[in-house]
């Protein structure tokens, strides 16, 4: 007898907290996504914090062929002024100036805003 | 000794032992289910579950009743306390040398003991024994998983094909032929019960059935039955297999650090 | 690891020799080959050979040791070894997902592997084919075995083909557990008893010759023919069997040592000269026989499988029809 229809292929994602990307695990085969989804946690995530889980058929995924992936995922490394790493040298000006620099720690740190009387 | 303190201690054996067993059968099947998958998840239930029978082995030894492996080790038939559905084997065969299994056993078995331990851990959140409601809290919200799994293995199979829906029905009515003593908390029920440490069987019971009825299609409208009553130690060779198995390497030497 | 790559028929070099030369360029720059990419059919073969064995070796692999399971002498070791044999049979899960995608273009899927190993035609590995005797041996197959394992495992995590490089990694993360679980057991009888420590040495003894079987044979001359040459060429592992087993002699002789352990070949030593261990070959013919499924245990293991496999086949048929929850 054909077994072929119970191995449906599922991809399997999750999420370890409400601020962390989502991360693909693994695939594996179920009859359909209900199972899908019982058996995904303890295959694939049974060490780590999980907060979310999501299963989709392999087929609905329509990823990058070889030649794609080759054509539109090849950039020139010299986009550095799109990052900090073009700006280091502003550190030891600011130093000059007694000041601090701006950076990622700083910025992120301005969220936490003094809390005012009255 | 002063009878409330015996019925605790029955009462934490009952517990211990229900889990021991039903992942002693759990450890039986690793590697051996329908399906890698559902094999590798089977497997977690299993330890988790061994995990709580070590929770209330571990209760009773604070209740200075001996080590946790001697309690699960060294105590004869006659002093387990668990149903006697539970420690039913698997199917047909050994699980080293010919295992015929049944997964439809595993399905129902797994369905209604873990539906029922919901019900008697939701209980135990309130039992007058402080450490057991402890306990119960901490073990609750990893047993949901065990309850989703088995459900959704029992509604998938209810809803397939004539022979699944055969293996399960029959299965059923075999555990309804066996399980009473589920619902039956041993010689010291009356303590347990004026003492306030768990729920009244037959209300939890009652919870168990509703659950039930909610995702088995048809269930027996005859009352439970019972083949022994594990409770009181009265229990089928099938344990004693179990025990000889689980305790093999153990009682070469008892006293040996492993 | 010996991947039995000899029973493999000769795959079709004939490809266009543009695509296979860009091919062999990337894997070269070290490149991750995806699943469908293209790629020369002698690599597609070539991998579904080697990862169907490793995953299917995964999945046997768990029979010896899960015989102990049930009977670990303790709750917290019974809870290890259970732990342990469920990643086991996680690698199996990962490993036949990778094989099963590269087995797509032949219309093959899972169950075609099953019924294969079944068949005898996709063998898994020689440790597997032995038996676990005692609570000493499961500790042993957790130790070495797993640690010949381990060798041969990271010595693929670069491996060219992107799914199964990232299988590996999540292998090898759990493999630290394993190594650590071997440890333990190990330790435990070797500061035992003197029972203990007997079952401990006596089963070092039986697995001997089977810990150096467990990397093939250093030649192709020994067995036949050894297409190991073939998985260096496609950066799909970097070392030769031999490199790989006086890996496994150096990192685990001095522990084996140190624990007043010895192994059962006196011509074993360390030749700082020629810097390699020598040691007394195994029987490459009783080998070969193993690995035809005529070991020890084969046949046992092989039924065991094969009951789980068709006893629970309704299971399978009836939920290929049932769709769970679908509308
Ligand atoms: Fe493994
Ligand atoms: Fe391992």
């Amino acid at each position: 007898m054909n077994e072929q229809d119970f191995y449906q292929e599922f991809e399997v994602f999750s999420r370890k907290n409400p601020r962390s990307g989502l991360m693909h695990q693994f695939s594996l085969l179920a009859p359909n996504e209900e199972m899908a989804m019982i058996l995904a946690q303890e295959n694939f995530m049974r060490r780590e914090e999980v907060m979310d889980v999501w299963v989709v058929p392999s087929s609905s995924i329509r990823h990058m062929t070889d030649e794609e992936r080759q054509a539109l995922t090849q950039r020139i490394d010299n986009k550095n002024y799109r990052t900090t790493k073009a700006y280091g040298y502003l550190r030891k000006k600011w130093q000059d100036k007694e000041q601090g620099m701006l950076d990622e720690q700083e910025i992120m740190s301005w969220k936490e805003v003094k809390k005012h009387r009255g | 000794m002063d009878k409330r303190n015996e019925a605790l201690l029955d009462l934490l054996y009952q517990c211990a032992d229900d889990d021991l067993l039903v992942s002693f059968r759990g450890s039986e099947w690793l590697g051996l289910a329908p399906h890698v998958e559902a094999d590798v998840a089977f497997s977690s239930i299993t330890q988790n579950t061994m995990g709580h029978a070590v929770y209330f082995y571990r209760l009773l030894q604070e209740l200075g009743e001996g080590d946790v492996d001697v309690l699960a080790h060294e105590r004869p038939a006659l002093k387990r306390r668990n149903a006697i559905y539970l420690e039913k084997r698997n199917g047909d065969g050994q699980y080293d040398e010919d295992p015929y299994f049944d997964w439809a056993l595993a399905v129902v078995r797994g369905y209604f003991y873990e539906t029922y331990k919901r019900v008697k851990l939701i209980s135990l959140t309130a039992s007058s024994y402080e450490p057991l409601a402890i306990c119960a809290k901490r073990i609750l919200p990893e047993q949901r998983y065990h309850l989703a799994y088995w459900k959704e293995w029992m509604k998938q199979l209810q809803q397939s094909s004539p022979i699944a829906r055969e293996k399960i029905r029959t299965r059923i009515e075999e555990a309804w032929s066996q399980s009473l003593d589920l619902f039956d908390f041993g010689q010291y029920e009356q303590t347990l019960l004026n003492e306030g440490y768990i729920t009244d069987p037959l209300e939890l019971k009652q919870q168990w059935l509703a659950e039930l009825q909610s995702t088995v299609k048809d269930l027996p409208s005859r009352p439970l039955e019972q083949l022994k009553n594990g409770r009181n130690g009265e229990h089928t060779t099938d344990l004693d297999v179990a025990l000889a198995t689980l305790s093999e390497v153990y009682q070469t030497d008892p006293v040996a650090q492993w | 690891m010996y991947h039995y790559l000899e029973h493999q028929k000769g795959s079709n070099t004939n490809e266009d020799p543009i695509l296979y030369e860009n091919f062999m360029q990337r894997i070269e720059n070290g490149d991750k080959i995806e699943a469908n990419d293209w790629m020369p059919s002698e690599y597609r073969d070539t991998l579904i050979k080697l990862i169907s064995m490793h995953g299917i070796s995964e999945i046997m692999g768990a029979l010896p040791e899960k015989e102990w399971v049930p009977k670990a002498p303790s709750l917290e070791r019974k809870l290890a070894i259970m732990a342990k044999v469920q990643d086991e049979m996680g690698h199996g899960q990962l490993l036949l997902r990778v094989t099963e995608d590269l087995m797509k273009p032949y219309g093959r899927n899972r169950q075609h592997l099953m019924e294969d190993l079944l068949s005898g035609r996709l063998k898994f590995h020689n440790v597997f084919h032995m038996p676990t005797k005692t609570w000493a041996d499961a500790g042993m197959v957790g130790w070495l075995v797993d640690g010949a394992a381990i060798i041969s495992q990271t010595n693929m995590l670069d491996a060219s083909y992107g799914p199964y490089q990232r299988a590996l990694q999540r292998i090898c993360k759990e493999e630290v557990f394993h190594a650590q679980h071997g440890e333990s057991i190990i330790m435990a009888l070797a500061e035992g008893t003197d029972a203990q420590q007997k079952i401990l040495q006596d089963s070092l003894n039986r697995w001997w010759p089977s810990l150096l079987m467990f990397f093939g044979p250093a030649s192709a001359e020994t067995t036949g023919s050894s297409k190991q040459e073939i998985t260096i060429k496609y950066n799909i592992r970097k070392s030769t069997n031999e490199e790989l087993r006086q890996a496994f002699l150096d990192k685990y002789m001095p522990r084996v040592f140190s624990l007043g352990l010895t192994v059962p070949d006196e011509t074993m030593h360390y030749d700082d000269v020629q810097e390699k261990w020598i040691y007394q070959q195994p029987d490459w013919n009783e080998f070969k026989q193993i690995i035809q499924n005529k070991g020890p245990r084969s046949k046992e293991r092989l039924k065991v499988r094969e009951i789980a496999y068709s006893n629970n086949s309704w299971v399978r048929e009836a939920l290929a029809v049932a769709g769970g929850d679908r509308p």
